[in-house]
């Protein structure tokens, strides 16, 4: 679940980047060409005018003023040209000829250049408009206004200025989405890496991640991790082919060595001779046993070992029962909570529980010794106590280590496995095992991953 | 008996061959697959002793085949690989009973008594009886001397396991997996407890004791010591 979340997180960052970036870079081109092609227009209606005005005043140069009035008078009624206006001011400030009249409240400008808004008559229409224009001193008091329209411009702006909105809300929109579709490809990818880990974990090395066929650079990964996967495999079957061969080889060998010890304590006519043949045939069984002992551990490490739906409170109380007559004298304290399933190895869980069981009555006589299973939302947890001597806080990592035996334990026996072989089994069954202290003695807990009925429901 | 041994480690099976022969065993050795399958198929031995890995043929496989033939002929398997998983793979193959190297010789022959009677008993009995000592299995009822004795589950399945196989031994091992399906070794002597209690409530008080410890080997339940 928290892979998954942290996909869905990583999904939305790259998508909300991708569509910032494309939107960004929208914004720029398209702000780019807006400014340059206002600028464009701004200078082409300006020269315009510029023309119109320049070759009005070589009119007026060239004509007497009546014609030059009832010229500018045609230019303005002329129904043809649209957005022109013209106004023209005696040396008195008198209104001789033109369509609009608001020379005199006008400031001009430094460079010329007037804006304002009048209401223009077109055929039947009466509308505001934005006009440019220039004023020019003509000359002996006369000053001719000549100016456009720019209503166009404003139009432009304003279609340019909608076009970019929408462009960039549609490279967001775009940008999230393809954003999204790139990181849901990658997020899968991710996840069907890491369940795969997940599945490697719990011991299935031959499963592969399926290859998309495309190539690209999650492919390569893919195949890297696949090759990487090929090879611990091999590395594993080798070690346990090793293992094995290894352990048939020396279970052959000690047979025969047992054969010929029995075949000379047959006929041994000694009786150190048959005591030394009794040595050398406990020493092998000892030696079996814990060759027995660190393959189960190795079966348990490989994380091969095929689990189960296991009935946990009934196989502890099973074992416990089996070592009842034996922990007679200890005060036995059960309690064991019915109906706890996990999945486990059913013979490597009672196998632990024996040795936590065999450990307690050995190193513990006489003492009171507490089994109890309890099950809690997600855990089974399995304690057993006892009021033995215990095991130093320091010593307890050693205590879990192969043929880690503790000081003072020699004259008991044992192999020195018992424990690692719980530990073994613990982290087989993915399970916590804690050591603390009973006060007095050692207390010993095992928490196993439930199988509960909602996790029965959830996988179904 | 007549004992068929395939084994292909000579030394050891020379070993265990003369081991049966001073039993009052005859042993007819065979050291391969092949010829294993060739001797145990002429249908004149009392049972077989197979190792699990042979040149040649499988001993997994001479079980199949003799299996398959319609033999019953019973097979202990001898083998060096351990596990629970391999002893199932034995068993479902055919095979009787498994045993995992090194073993003890007693053991080894403790296991060859409980086939070769197993073969003699016709279905499971119903009724038990060992001298005085009744075991109704159907009843879940236990008299000894015409008194009834009162046993735990355990108690009683352990009984039972020891009255089919009267008068031979059985080992510590085989009681751990006849009665207890356990396949380790406890380190306390936890068997010995449940076979003292077992011996407390059926010998206690009777002249005549049923139960008696092997030295070196394991129990055995017989009206003659």
């Amino acid at each position: 679940m928290a892979i998954f979340s942290i996909a869905r997180s990583s999904i939305a960052r790259l998508a909300f980047l991708q569509a910032l970036a494309l939107a960004i870079t929208m914004v720029a081109i398209l702000s780019g060409v807006y400014l340059a092609t206002a600028r464009l227009l701004a200078t082409e209606s300006d020269q315009l005018i510029m023309l119109e005005a320049q070759s009005l005043k070589a009119d007026f140069h060239d004509h007497d003023p009546d014609t030059f009035i009832s010229a500018i008078a045609d230019r303005a009624e002329d129904p043809w040209v649209r957005g022109a206006v013209y106004e023209l001011r005696g040396p008195r400030g008198d209104f001789l000829a033109g369509n609009v009249v608001i020379l005199p409240d006008l400031v001009v400008q430094h460079d010329g250049w007037v804006e304002f808004e009048v209401a223009l008559t077109h055929g039947d229409e009466t509308a505001a408009r934005q006009i440019r224009a220039q004023i020019l001193d003509l000359g002996d008091g006369f000053k001719l206004l000549v100016g456009h329209d720019v209503q166009d411009r404003q139009a432009f702006r304003a279609v340019m200025l909608r076009s970019i909105g929408w462009a960039v809300g549609a490279a967001l929109l775009f940008g999230l989405f393809a954003g999204w579709w790139l990181g849901r490809r990658i997020a899968r990818a991710a996840r069907a890496i890491s369940n795969n880990a997940a599945h490697i974990t719990e011991g299935t090395l031959s499963e592969r991640l399926p290859l998309t066929g495309s190539g690209d650079e999650i492919d390569g990964l893919v195949s890297r991790f696949n090759e990487l996967l090929t090879r611990i495999e091999s590395l594993t079957s080798t070690m346990r082919t090793v293992l094995d061969s290894t352990a048939h080889d020396l279970r052959g060998h000690l047979n025969r060595i047992r054969g010929a010890a029995q075949a000379a304590q047959h006929i041994a006519g000694e009786p150190a001779m048959r005591v030394a043949c009794d040595t050398v045939l406990l020493e092998i069984d000892r030696l079996g046993t814990t060759l027995q002992g660190l393959l189960r551990i190795a079966l348990a490490e490989s994380g091969t070992a095929p689990l189960e739906e296991v009935d946990l409170s009934r196989l502890v109380a099973e074992i416990v029962e089996f070592y009842q007559p034996a922990a007679e004298s200890h005060a036995l304290t059960i309690s064991i909570e019915p109906q706890l399933t996990v999945r486990g190895h059913r013979q490597l869980l009672t196998q632990a529980f024996a040795n936590l069981l065999d450990n307690a009555i050995k190193y513990a006589p006489n003492a009171p010794i507490i089994v109890q299973l309890i099950g809690t939302d997600s855990e089974a947890i399995v304690t057993v106590a006892d009021a033995g001597p215990g095991i130093p806080a320091e010593q307890r990592q050693l205590a879990t280590q192969r043929f880690g035996r503790l000081p003072g334990s020699s004259g008991l026996p044992g192999s020195g496995l018992g424990l690692s072989l719980v530990a073994a089994v613990a982290r087989l069954h993915h399970a916590a095992l804690e050591m603390s202290d009973a006060a007095p003695g050692l207390k010993i807990t095992l928490s196993i991953p439930r199988i509960t009925t909602q996790a029965i429901n959830s996988k179904r | 008996m007549k004992i068929l041994l395939v084994e292909d480690d000579r030394r050891a099976g020379d070993y265990l061959a003369k081991g049966l022969t001073e039993l009052g065993h005859s042993v007819e050795q065979a050291f391969d697959g092949e010829s294993g399958l060739k001797a145990a198929a002429t249908g004149t031995h009392d049972i077989l002793i197979l190792d699990r890995m042979l040149p040649q043929l499988d001993g997994l496989e001479v079980v199949r085949r003799l299996r398959a033939a319609g033999s019953t002929l019973p097979i202990l398997i001898l083998s060096a690989l351990d596990e629970v998983d391999e002893r199932i793979q034995g068993l479902r193959a055919g095979g009787d009973d498994y045993l995992v190297k090194p073993y003890h010789l007693a053991e080894l022959v403790a296991r060859l008594d409980a086939l070769a009677r197993r073969r003699a008993d016709v279905g499971p009995v119903a009724k038990l009886t060992v001298f005085d000592l009744e075991l109704d299995t159907r009843a879940r009822k236990v008299m000894r001397a015409g008194r009834k004795i009162d046993l735990t589950t355990r108690e009683f399945q352990l009984l039972e396991f020891l009255m089919r196989h009267t008068a031979q031994v059985v080992t510590r091992s085989m009681i751990l997996e006849g009665v207890w399906d356990y396949h380790f070794d406890p380190k306390t002597n936890v068997i010995d407890v449940h076979i003292s209690r077992l011996r407390q409530a059926i010998d206690k008080g009777h002249e005549r004791q049923l139960l008696h410890t092997v030295r070196g080997a394991g129990y055995t339940l017989t009206e003659d010591p």
